[in-house]
């Protein structure tokens, strides 16, 4: 898994390259915890290289969220599709997040 | 052993070798220029003896020839009677001791017209001087025929015979110095005689003889011709000459140096002696006679003092290399013996043992720091072994706990099948093989009441403790809230109400849970994030996946909602549940089992025995695995339904 992050005026993105399971989701945790101490609130992850996601990469991609919003803040998710949206159907998280088609129509939405 | 032994041999080795080179290129070079300077010495002693013992010959010889030329021009200046000549020849002899004999040969008719021949000679004979008339003694070949006479009368000038044994005188060496004397008439000066000396060499050859130089050094004296007159070896006076000896030796070199001695020269030479020892001679003419003086000495000798100088140092070179060798073996030991005592000590510690007692390190040397080196790895690994007894303690300890968990969750699912037999309504199977000690999946199937049958299949997020752990709560709240609220959805929105209260972790696990009615095979089912079951229809040809809606999962928000959905299973149609354990095992080149794969092996399976149709696409799952780890936990379970005929039938 690799991460990138762009700030984008107030908001910043988060780009989400490779698998997301139960190696790799402390670290995407952790990124986000430091991101969040940095005093970031808007998030949009983009999840269009993300190639696979398990049960634990849904768990911290819902505790950032949780997290995200006890500081007031919004995490959008941009580019979902493959067997990551699979996934997101089954278990029901796609009624959770807000999910965008782009980050530009994310953006558009957090920011308009 | 080995290493500290060869630090020492090569040191040893070294520094020897290294000492001895200088010592014997000093020693050497000390020897060559002492040679040198001695040699320059030498030749200059030599030079001066030589020179010394030729002036001392050459001194006799000219007192004699004046003697004999006093005569000689006596007899010019004044006409002697016969008395007059005999008083003054023995006057001569009187008062000149080194003359053996003196005498005045006249030539024919020249002394007196009356008779030919006139020659007196007087010599000394056993203390008294005789007289001899040369004219009478000389009976085959008259005087005037003789060289002494000849050559002074035909050169005009004092000549020295070569010497001869006198038999006369008792085999005494003599020379004799002939002068010739002239009588002038008429303005042209006409021979008249030759006035002639004996002496004896005797006390020349014994002197010269008797000269000794360093130990076996001498001095010899050579005539003209290179007869040998005085030598220490009496033998060979008056028996060999330089020419005959370098004949006889087959030596050039010697016959070369004789003629340069023959024609006067002097010089100073090297050359090796019959017996092969190598001889310096200095060699000086006598210019008189032309005869040569020569002083000899050994090599040998010469450069004895030389030898015996080098020699003792050398002698004092090898005690000092030895003594320096003493030195080296006593610092190779200082240094290698705590390094060998440090290499006992480390192999007591390769073996294990850190409680080994270091040797002690006065010094700050690098031995003393590598001492204090080892001295803290020691302690290091002292400390990393302890780390790693408690870690590998602790870990064991975890391990039998997990165990013993692995064994309480086993428990805790319905294990022992057939688990109803005395329903006929249905048959149930279900297993769960956890990737780790413990897993976050599990299944439950239990009554309600006496007709609805609750079985439900559940995945906790994540795997292993915490998944556990959740797992317990999840499956404990749904068999109670289950038993209690007799409705899928009712039971899932209720169950996760009561998880969502303190869930700061977001755990959650995705619940497929279904009421079946054992009467009429309507199933109602609710689902919360789980895979969709599949359903294995008599009257179809494929198995197919059943289509629901996803719902959330379970655990993390509060009040989500839940939709009842109902489906009716006809007599002898099977659903089949299970966690993506199965869809997502992967083999080695990470490909996932799949959805489609799991529907033909669905399709494959054999029918009638749900023990077999999950063992089967357990083997399936495996064989796809292809010896590649277990990621997630492999939960399955499937009920039949067999109708509520079969169970009146049987009762």
């Amino acid at each position: 898994m690799n991460i990138e992050t762009s700030k984008e005026s107030t908001t910043m993105v988060v780009k989400v390259t490779g698998r997301l399971d139960a190696v790799t989701s402390s670290e995407y945790e952790q990124k986000f915890n430091a991101l969040i101490a940095d005093g970031e609130t808007m998030f949009i992850v983009d999840l269009e290289n993300l190639v696979y996601i398990s049960s634990a990469g849904l768990r911290a991609l819902l505790a950032t969220a949780k997290r995200i919003k006890g500081k007031k803040g919004l995490v959008s998710l941009a580019n979902i599709g493959g067997s990551v949206k699979e996934v997101f159907d089954i278990s029901g998280f796609g009624s959770i997040f807000p999910m965008y088609n782009s980050v530009a129509s994310a953006l558009t939405a957090v920011t308009g | 052993m080995q290493g500290s032994k060869s630090i020492a041999t090569k040191l040893i080795l070294v520094i020897t070798l290294c000492s001895a080179l200088i010592f014997a290129v000093t020693l050497g070079y000390n020897y060559y220029q002492s040679r040198l300077v001695l040699e320059k010495e030498l030749e200059k002693n030599a030079r001066n003896l030589a020179m010394s013992l030729a002036n001392r010959v050459e001194r006799e010889l000219v007192s004699v020839s004046k003697v004999t030329d006093g005569v000689a021009r006596s007899l010019e200046t004044a006409n002697y009677s016969e008395t007059q000549l005999h008083s003054l020849l023995q006057a001569t002899l009187a008062n000149n001791q080194e003359i053996y004999g003196a005498g005045v040969a006249y030539e024919p008719y020249a002394f007196r017209r009356t008779s030919r021949l006139f020659a007196p000679f007087y010599f000394r004979k056993n203390g008294k001087i005789n007289l001899i008339p040369l004219e009478a003694s000389y009976t085959d070949l008259p005087y005037v025929y003789w060289d002494w006479y000849q050559i002074p009368g035909e050169l005009g000038k004092a000549e020295w015979s070569e010497p001869y044994f006198d038999e006369g005188g008792g085999n005494i060496l003599m020379s004799t110095c002939s002068i010739p004397f002239y009588e002038a008439s008429g303005g042209v000066r006409h021979l008249k005689g030759v006035v002639k000396a004996d002496i004896t060499l005797a006390s020349l050859t014994e002197l010269i003889s008797s000269v000794k130089i360093l130990k076996t050094g001498y001095a010899a004296l050579f005539s003209r011709n290179g007869m040998i007159l005085a030598h220490p070896v009496k033998e060979s006076i008056m028996n060999e000459t330089f020419f005959s000896m370098a004949e006889s030796r087959h030596d050039n070199a010697l016959r070369q140096l004789g003629k340069k001695m023959v024609r006067g020269e002097s010089g100073f030479v090297l050359y090796k002696s019959e017996g092969g020892t190598r001889n310096w001679m200095y060699y000086a003419p006598i210019r008189s006679t032309g005869w040569t003086l020569a002083v000899v000495f050994p090599e040998d000798e010469l450069l004895e003092n030389v030898r015996k100088l080098s020699l003792t140092m050398a002698a004092m070179g090898l005690g000092g290399i030895f003594l320096l060798s003493i030195a080296v073996i006593y610092i190779a030991r200082s240094v290698t013996k705590p390094l060998r005592s440090l290499v006992a000590v480390t192999e007591v510690i390769a073996s294990g043992n850190f409680d080994v007692e270091l040797p002690s390190t006065r010094s700050s040397d690098e031995v003393g720091a590598l001492t204090n080196s080892f001295r803290f790895m020691i302690t290091s690994l002292k400390e990393y072994i302890r780390n790693l007894t408690e870690t590998t303690a602790a870990k064991e300890r975890i391990q039998s706990e997990l165990k013993v968990a692995t064994d309480i969750q086993a428990s805790l699912l319905p294990r022992l099948f057939p688990a109803f037999p005395a329903r006929s309504e249905f048959d149930v199977y279900a297993s769960m093989d956890p990737a780790k000690e413990v897993g976050g999946d599990f299944y439950d199937f239990f009554f309600i009441d006496e007709h609805h049958l609750c079985f439900l299949i559940a995945d906790v997020a994540d795997k292993g403790v915490p998944a556990a752990l959740y797992m317990m709560v999840a499956k404990t709240l749904l068999k109670s809230e289950g038993q209690r609220l007799g409705e899928p959805e009712l039971i899932l929105s209720c169950v996760n109400n009561i998880l969502a209260a303190d869930n700061d972790s977001c755990m959650f696990a995705t619940v497929f849970c279904a009421i079946l009615d054992t009467r009429s095979g309507e199933v109602r089912f609710a689902n919360a994030g789980h895979n969709p079951p599949v359903i294995i229809a008599m009257d179809s040809q494929k198995p197919q996946y059943l289509a629901l809606k996803a719902g959330f999962v379970l655990g993390p928000i509060a009040d989500s909602v839940y939709n009842a959905e109902r489906l009716t299973l006809k007599q002898g149609d099977t659903i089949f549940l299970y966690t993506d354990g199965v869809t997502e095992a992967k083999n080695p080149e990470e490909q996932l089992y799949g959805e489609n794969l799991l529907l033909q092996a669905l399709q494959d399976a054999p029918k009638g025995n749900l023990a077999d149709l999950i063992h089967c696409i357990r083997s399936e799952v495996n064989r796809h695995a292809n010896g590649a780890p277990q990621s997630d936990d492999i939960t399955m379970l499937a009920i039949t339904y067999r109708g509520a005929g079969a169970a009146i039938k049987e009762n």
